[in-house]
C-alpha cells in the first residue's frame, strides 16, 4: 500500500474513532491526513463511500495482522486456536472504536464487515491449513473442507461467544478440543478413545 | 433511516420495536404496552400480507396502506390490531417468523429417532427455511443492515440464545441438559454461518451433505464434549498452564 493511501486510511480511522462512520467526511479525512481533498479523491475515487469501505477493510486487516502475530510461535494446532480465540475475544471486547460504532451505527458498519468476512474466512482457513496438515487429519477429512469449517466456527465464536466464557482458559481449551477439533484431527497419542 | 434495526429485534424484546421513529401515522398511539398483544383474527392475515410486501419492496417502501390492501382489510383495522403501526407490525413479523421456524424445527426434532437424525433434520429444516424465505432474501439483498444486526456481536448472542434454548430440550433426550445447550448452540452457529455465507461445496439444505458434515465434525465433537464433561480423560490442559506443569482438569458442571 502506498504511503498516501496508508496515511489517508489512518486519518480516516482517527476521524471515525472521534465522530463515527456517518459523520466522517472526505474533508475531515483530508484535513486529518494533511492532504488536499483532490488527493483523497485520487486515492479513493468513490469518495466517502469508498473511504468507509476501505477503512473497515483496513481496520480488519490490522486486527488480523495482530492476531497472526499473537499466535506466532505456537507449537501446536491446539495452542494456535486457544491463543487465537482468547486474543480475538479480548481484542473485540476492548476495541473501543468497534464497540462504539456497533452501538451507535451498526447499520453503517455491518454491510462492510460482512463484505470483508469472506476474505477473512479464507485468510483464517489459509493460516490454519499448514497446522492442520502438520497435526494430521482424521480419516476421510478433506483439508480444504476442514479449514473452511474451522474458520467459520472461529469467526462465529469471536463474533458471539454464546455460552462459552472465552476469558476462561479451561473453557477455551475444552471448546477447541471438543467442538472445534475432535472430528477434524487424529487423536493424539495417549488420548485415544477411552471406551 | 426510520426503523433502523429496531423493528427487527429478535423475540423477547417487543418494546424495542416501539422505541424508534414510529412515523406520522402513529401520532395518536403511544408505545404499545407489554401484553397488549391482540388475538385478532386479522393478526395473521396482516402479518402474511406484510411478508408478501417485504418480499417485493423491503421495509423502506412498504406502507401501512400496502399492508392493508394486501390483507384485504381497512387501514383502521390494521391500526386496531397494531396500534404502533408499521414498526409494531414489523416486530410482530419477526416474532411470528421465528415462532414458525421454531415450530417446524420442533416437529422435525420431535420425530427424530436418534441424535444424528435430530441434528441432520434440524439443520436441513432450518437451512431450507432460511434459504427459501423470500422476505428475508429481499432484505439480505437490498437492506442488509436490517438483517446483519442480528448476526454479529450482542444481537447474535441473543439469537443464539433464543435458538438454543428452544432446541436444547429436544436434544436432552440423548445427553445432559448442559451438553444439550452447547450442542444446540453449536448447531445454530453452523446453520447461521452457511446461511450468511453459502458454500459451493457444502449445501446444508441437502440431507446427504449435512449428514456427512454431522458425522465428520459434529458427532465426534459431541463425544469429546461428553468425555471432557463426564470424566476429563482427554487432555484439555490449556496452553497457558502447560508450561507451568499444572494439571488442570475441567470443572465444568
Amino acid at each position: 500500500m502506498d504511503d498516501t493511501r496508508q496515511r489517508i486510511l489512518e486519518a480516516t480511522y482517527a476521524c471515525v474513532a472521534r465522530w463515527g462512520l456517518a459523520k466522517t467526511t472526505v474533508e475531515d479525512a483530508a484535513r486529518e491526513a494533511k492532504v488536499s481533498r483532490a488527493t483523497v479523491y485520487r486515492a479513493f475515487p468513490g469518495g466517502r463511500d469508498e473511504l468507509v469501505t476501505a477503512v473497515v477493510a483496513w481496520a480488519t486487516l490490522v486486527f488480523f495482522a495482530k492476531l497472526r502475530e499473537q499466535v506466532q510461535g505456537a507449537t501446536s494446532l491446539e495452542e494456535v486456536m486457544e491463543r487465537g480465540l482468547t486474543f480475538a475475544h479480548r481484542s473485540i471486547v476492548e476495541h473501543e472504536v468497534l464497540q462504539r460504532v456497533m452501538q451507535t451505527e451498526p447499520e453503517k458498519l455491518l454491510p462492510a464487515l460482512t463484505f470483508e468476512s469472506t476474505r477473512i474466512r479464507q485468510g483464517i482457513a489459509g493460516f490454519l491449513s499448514p497446522y492442520l496438515e502438520q497435526r494430521g487429519l482424521a480419516d476421510g477429512v478433506d483439508l480444504a473442507e476442514a479449514a473452511d469449517f474451522l474458520a467459520r466456527m472461529v469467526l462465529s465464536y469471536i463474533a458471539a461467544p454464546g455460552r462459552w466464557d472465552l476469558d476462561d482458559p479451561v473453557q477455551v481449551a475444552q471448546l477447541v478440543r471438543a467442538e472445534l477439533l475432535a472430528g477434524v484431527v487424529t487423536a493424539r497419542p495417549g488420548e485415544v478413545d477411552p471406551s | 433511516m426510520p426503523i433502523q434495526g429496531a423493528a427487527l429485534r429478535v423475540v423477547g424484546d417487543e418494546n424495542a420495536a416501539a422505541a424508534g421513529d414510529a412515523g406520522p401515522d402513529a401520532a395518536s398511539s403511544a408505545a404499545p404496552s407489554p401484553g397488549r398483544r391482540s388475538a385478532s383474527p386479522y393478526r395473521e392475515r396482516i402479518i402474511d400480507a406484510t411478508l408478501a410486501c417485504l418480499a417485493r419492496h423491503g421495509t423502506l417502501k412498504t406502507t401501512v396502506d400496502d399492508i392493508a390492501r394486501g390483507a384485504g382489510v381497512s387501514r383502521a383495522t390494521v391500526y386496531r390490531v397494531f396500534p404502533g403501526g408499521r414498526d409494531e407490525i414489523l416486530g410482530a413479523v419477526v416474532d411470528t417468523e421465528m415462532a414458525r421456524l421454531f415450530s417446524a424445527l420442533g416437529v422435525k426434532l420431535g420425530e427424530a429417532d436418534d441424535l444424528e437424525d435430530a441434528l441432520v433434520s434440524g439443520i436441513v429444516e432450518a437451512s431450507s427455511r432460511l434459504r427459501d424465505h423470500q422476505a428475508l432474501a429481499y432484505l439480505v439483498e437490498h437492506e442488509p443492515e436490517m438483517v446483519l444486526g442480528h448476526l454479529a456481536f450482542d444481537e447474535s448472542d441473543r439469537l443464539l440464545g433464543a435458538a438454543s434454548r428452544f432446541t436444547a430440550p429436544f436434544l436432552a433426550r440423548w445427553m445432559s441438559p448442559m451438553e444439550a445447550g452447547r450442542v444446540a448452540e453449536w448447531a445454530t452457529r453452523i446453520v447461521l454461518s452457511f446461511a450468511v455465507s453459502p458454500s459451493a461445496e457444502t449445501d446444508l439444505t441437502d440431507p446427504v451433505t449435512t449428514a456427512r458434515l454431522v458425522e465428520t465434525f459434529v458427532l465426534p465433537g459431541i463425544a469429546a464434549l461428553h468425555t471432557a464433561v463426564a470424566a476429563p480423560s482427554i487432555d484439555i490442559t490449556p496452553f497457558a498452564d502447560r508450561s507451568s506443569g499444572t494439571e488442570r482438569l475441567s470443572d465444568t458442571d
